[in-house]
């Protein structure tokens, strides 16, 4: 009886470290948190557009097809690491892509997309950070994909890298 | 003298270590005129994690989005709203990773439990581990 209670601090420090081997060996970001709104309808807002006169109404813009949200902004490094994978999500049929600019100059945002090309059909700008506080954003760029109801089927947190393109153009697929 | 020397600095950083602990990152602008509005709005930043840093509150965060919610906190406060609807507006969005004290519910009863089980085990085996010493002495 002795020496099977002793036999249990070793047990539980084994299966310690195999779970602390395996959360290092698997890939992935452990300051990521899963965001709480996926599967939930967006919320409705509403706020300047970056690239129309009219306002950006979320209600005209989302509920119809497939949507991808992106937060960007021209002072955030990561944001242009991915805008060439964003210009070739725009090649998907059957989607949509809209912007919000977080927190910046909106001249220097009109630049930016000049020089570097406009995947987005319609842009809000979010001046205060409040529309990114309304999505659960805490650290840009982050992207969504919502549904043709509404509903955010998927978030990420971090630049598209060439992985999360693939994982995305896999998404849009089977939420078709 | 020079163990002397080395005693007097090793308090003095201490002390102000206790110092800058207690200090936060509330703002002039941000502060509430109504004193009983703004300890509520204290309190619940003090709760609130500031998800850049992650191990700090909302109170003690210097980040952008940490002063943009503690904004938020005490606009809600002005508009009336109570501190379970604030903190209901904040996990909607966040998830209750956003507490800094997770909430009691079935999915973190593990949470709660657990260390009270492993001193327990760990009780189990000392006591176990002395009764048989005895006896074999």
């Amino acid at each position: 009886m002795r020496k099977q209670l002793l036999k249990l601090p070793f047990i539980f420090f084994s299966i310690t470290l195999l779970i602390f081997f395996y959360l290092l060996i698997v890939e992935r970001n452990p300051s990521e948190v899963p965001s709480a709104l996926l599967n939930k309808k967006i919320q409705k807002f509403e706020a300047k557009s970056l690239l129309k006169n009219s306002k950006f109404i979320s209600s005209e813009e989302f509920g119809k097809k497939i949507v991808l949200v992106n937060f960007f902004a021209t002072w955030c490094k990561p944001c242009r690491d991915e805008h060439d994978y964003i210009k070739k999500i725009s090649d998907e049929k059957n989607l949509k892509i809209i912007g919000i600019n977080y927190k910046d100059d909106s001249g220097k945002a009109i630049e930016w997309l000049k020089k570097l090309g406009n995947p987005y059909s319609n842009i809000a700008i979010d001046k205060k950070g409040k529309i990114a506080i309304d999505w659960g954003v805490y650290g840009i760029p982050e992207t969504f994909i919502v549904n043709s109801k509404g509903i955010i089927k998927y978030r990420h947190v971090g630049p598209i890298t060439n992985k999360i393109y693939k994982k995305i153009r896999f998404l849009i697929k089977e939420i078709e | 003298m020079i163990v002397k020397k080395i005693f007097i600095i090793i308090v003095y950083t201490f002390l102000a270590q206790l110092l800058l602990n207690g200090s936060y990152a509330v703002e002039p602008d941000e502060i509430l005129t109504d004193q009983k509005q703004e300890t509520m709005a204290r309190d619940i930043s003090k709760n609130i994690r500031c998800m850049v840093c992650q191990n700090q509150s909302i109170d003690e965060s210097n980040a952008p989005l940490a002063k943009d919610l503690r904004i938020l906190i005490r606009n809600k406060i002005e508009e009336g709203k109570t501190k379970e609807e604030i903190y209901k507006f904040l996990t909607d969005r966040y998830g209750d990773f956003i507490l800094l004290k997770p909430p009691f519910k079935l999915s973190t009863l593990a949470l709660w439990f657990l260390p009270f089980i492993f001193v327990l085990i760990g009780i189990l085996i000392i006591y176990s581990h002395n009764k048989n010493f005895k006896k074999n002495k």
